[in-house]
């Protein structure tokens, strides 16, 4: 991967779309990761039943994992995540296709630093399920 | 809450409202690499500066460093079997604020603000504020959404990351 630069980048650029189908294990090992008893994301029944979900949820912060990553990659080892926000704004069930991108809002040299700033979302085709935004650094070119 | 609508419930205990503005955690814990490389595994997030120290030594760093994100993850306590929610969730790190009439529970959003970044075996000091609770109405009714504000700072006293967190509860 070539490092990407703060001269390299201008509004309107996409950050390059992650797309994911999150499945029952990724879930398991989610909530076992982040030590997340609740029983909406494994207990089929008590999400249906008690619940009324069509199915187990996907995690909303599994999603906007997925979201700073889709943005950490892009941004490459010399970059550095600044800020990040992200809404839960719809739920997603496991077995469906998510997307995870954005796009470059504006562009700033603020004390000698490279900074850009993006609006990101969370989609399942058309459907916006997690907006967001964040503050990225990027190095300078001959920085490194 | 609406003074024209007759018949809003009200979803919020006085001893939740009470809470408003208090600390309601302070944890330490250790930043470990295996456990934010299990999370960073968990995500499909295979960034080489979570996982190879001559990566991330090449890009600046000391050593391997935890994805920004995980950094919430490391110090949350432990919660007996016996004390879960009926939905199996933990109320441990958020104040066990109760909504006995809004039981159905989900992550709103986060918004952090990332200084420093965290190495393995980093004691990571959290402090968490309820921010506030407030009654709102939704296209699908009444729901409670509650904001905290979160510091993190590391063994150095510097800042490692300011948050905002909200979570929805609804009957």
């Amino acid at each position: 991967m070539t490092q990407l630069h703060f001269e390299d980048v201008a509004e309107g650029d996409e950050v390059t779309p992650l797309t994911v189908t999150p499945d029952a294990t990724q879930l398991f090992f989610f909530s076992a990761a982040t030590y997340n008893g609740h029983r909406i994301h494994y207990d089929r029944t008590w999400a249906v039943d008690v619940e009324g979900y069509p199915d187990v949820l996907v995690h909303g912060p599994l999603q906007s994992a997925l979201l700073a990553r889709a943005v950490t990659d892009w941004i490459g080892g010399h970059g550095r995540l600044v800020s990040f926000s992200a809404q839960n704004r719809a739920v997603a069930h496991p077995g469906q296709e998510l997307t995870f991108g954005g796009r470059v809002t504006g562009v700033r040299l603020a004390d000698g630093r490279g900074l850009v700033d993006l609006e990101l979302a969370g989609r399942r085709g058309e459907d916006v399920l997690m907006p967001g935004s964040a503050t990225v650094e990027l190095p300078l070119r001959g920085e490194a | 809450m609406s003074t024209s609508s007759t018949q809003t419930p009200d979803l919020i205990p006085p001893e939740a409202l009470e809470q408003v503005g208090t600390v309601v955690a302070t944890r330490t814990g250790a930043v470990d690499q295996r456990e934010w490389q299990r999370w960073a595994v968990a995500v499909g997030d295979h960034n080489p500066l979570w996982f190879d120290a001559d990566h991330a030594r090449a890009h600046g760093y000391d050593d391997v460093i935890a994805p920004p994100l995980y950094v919430q993850y490391a110090v949350l306590g432990v919660t007996r079997l016996d004390e879960l929610r009926p939905d199996g969730s933990s109320g441990a790190s958020s104040g066990n604020l109760a909504f006995p009439a809004a039981p159905k529970r989900m992550a709103g959003g986060e918004s952090t603000t990332f200084h420093a970044p965290c190495y393995h075996r980093d004691e990571i000091t959290m402090e968490r504020r309820v921010e506030s609770i407030v009654q709102k109405q939704g296209r699908s009714g009444a729901f409670v959404l509650v904001t905290w504000r979160t510091t993190y700072t590391n063994p150095r006293a510097e800042w490692v990351a300011e948050a905002t967190t909200s979570m929805i509860a609804r009957p």
